[in-house]
């Protein structure tokens, strides 16, 4: 971890604890295992490290109706697995979730195993018209809070999309 | 094997007071014809594996609690990494049934072909689950299931059943009346608060 993408890691980790969210569940993508270690360390936080990303969806969904703040963090590829999950239990029950994502597939995302995500992910936020938020520079942190509180007024999920760059400090 | 009916009947006269979590399917279906229950229930139909890792986060928030979350098998077969996550969390509040009837029960009892070969209880022991039970009989469920339910720790308990043999009506409830409901109840009852708004 460097010190600059540990500083951002601080950050996100103090946005969403300010907001109230206490639970966490991931699965990791490259870009946020520093994020993700971070709030494992963190005892503000219950992590759950779940072994799919829609298990992510079904126990966030929970944790609402058990009177806890959530999130679900996953990379982008991970989150487009997620749209049975999220259209059938999020939308059918109008439960609120926030969901963190990685912007893979952006230029400059040398991986072409995510280029898809590039083509696709934007399009496919929109066509669920899920609200989505990027974090692009650190002045975006606290917009953390900001989608977390509009999940729970629109009841249902918002995701925020965090860029390489700002994850690895450099935004 | 148990008779399914028989089964149901027998687990809604002893859990009076857990918070249930149904599945997809024959398992929303028959726990809604028994009871006719709209509050402490939570019909999450079109669940598709997620009910028992759902009913964790419930879970979660109310340790004082005791929750139960019903799958199926063919839910079960869709996930069966949520052993792993069910395991981490080692929730003592959660008792997980995962009823086999070695068919898809929503979907006109379909057959599933590769059912019939697999050990879910030696699954979950071998994902770390430390008290798993395998029932077949109706006279065992009945002996063991204080011990499933009032022993504090996390179960998870398959459910041998012979498939429904008939269609069975979904809860007659819409998806943000199940949340309230549900909800409201639990604010009603000792839950932490869920919604912005109380009501006065």
């Amino acid at each position: 971890m460097s010190e600059a993408s540990e500083t951002i890691a601080r950050q996100i980790v103090e946005s969403t604890a300010k907001c109230g969210i206490t639970t966490i569940a991931s699965l990791p993508d490259g870009w946020i295992t520093d994020l993700i270690t971070a709030y494992a360390r963190d005892n503000r936080f219950r992590h759950l490290a779940v072994n799919r990303e829609e298990a992510a969806i079904g126990f966030c969904s929970g944790a609402y109706l058990g009177g806890l703040g959530a999130m679900a963090l996953m990379g982008a590829s991970g989150f487009l697995t997620c749209i049975y999950a999220l259209t059938k239990i999020n939308y059918t029950y109008q439960i609120p979730i926030l969901i963190g994502i990685t912007l893979r597939g952006r230029p400059g995302d040398s991986a072409k195993f995510h280029q898809s995500n590039g083509l696709y992910l934007d399009s496919i936020i929109q066509a669920i018209d899920m609200p989505f938020i990027p974090i692009e520079r650190r002045e975006d942190i606290p917009k953390i809070g900001v989608a977390y509180a509009h999940s729970r007024t629109m009841t249902r999920p918002v995701v925020v999309g965090f860029t390489r760059e700002l994850l690895r400090g450099q935004a | 094997m148990m008779h399914f009916e028989d089964c149901f009947r027998l687990l809604h006269e002893r859990l009076k007071t857990e918070l249930i979590v149904t599945s997809a399917g024959n398992t929303s279906e028959l726990w809604w014809e028994i009871s006719r229950e709209t509050e402490r229930v939570f019909y999450l139909e079109a669940s598709m594996s997620l009910a028992s890792l759902f009913a964790a986060g419930i879970a979660l928030g109310n340790p004082e609690k005791t929750i139960v979350a019903f799958n199926g098998d063919g839910a079960f077969n869709m996930n069966p990494g949520m052993l792993f996550a069910e395991r981490q969390l080692d929730l003592p509040n959660l008792k997980h049934f995962m009823v086999s009837n070695r068919c898809y029960g929503s979907t006109n009892e379909l057959t599933m072909p590769f059912s019939h070969s697999i050990d879910y209880a030696g699954m979950a022991r071998a994902a770390g689950l430390l008290r798993v039970y395998s029932l077949t009989s109706l006279d065992e469920l009945d002996r063991q299931l204080d011990d499933i339910i009032k022993v504090p720790g996390h179960t998870f308990t398959v459910l041998n059943v012979e498939p429904l043999g008939r269609h069975a009506v979904s809860p007659p409830l819409d998806g943000p009346e199940v949340k309230f409901r549900f909800g409201r109840y639990l604010e009603r009852n000792g839950g932490r608060r869920i919604f912005d708004t109380p009501l006065p």
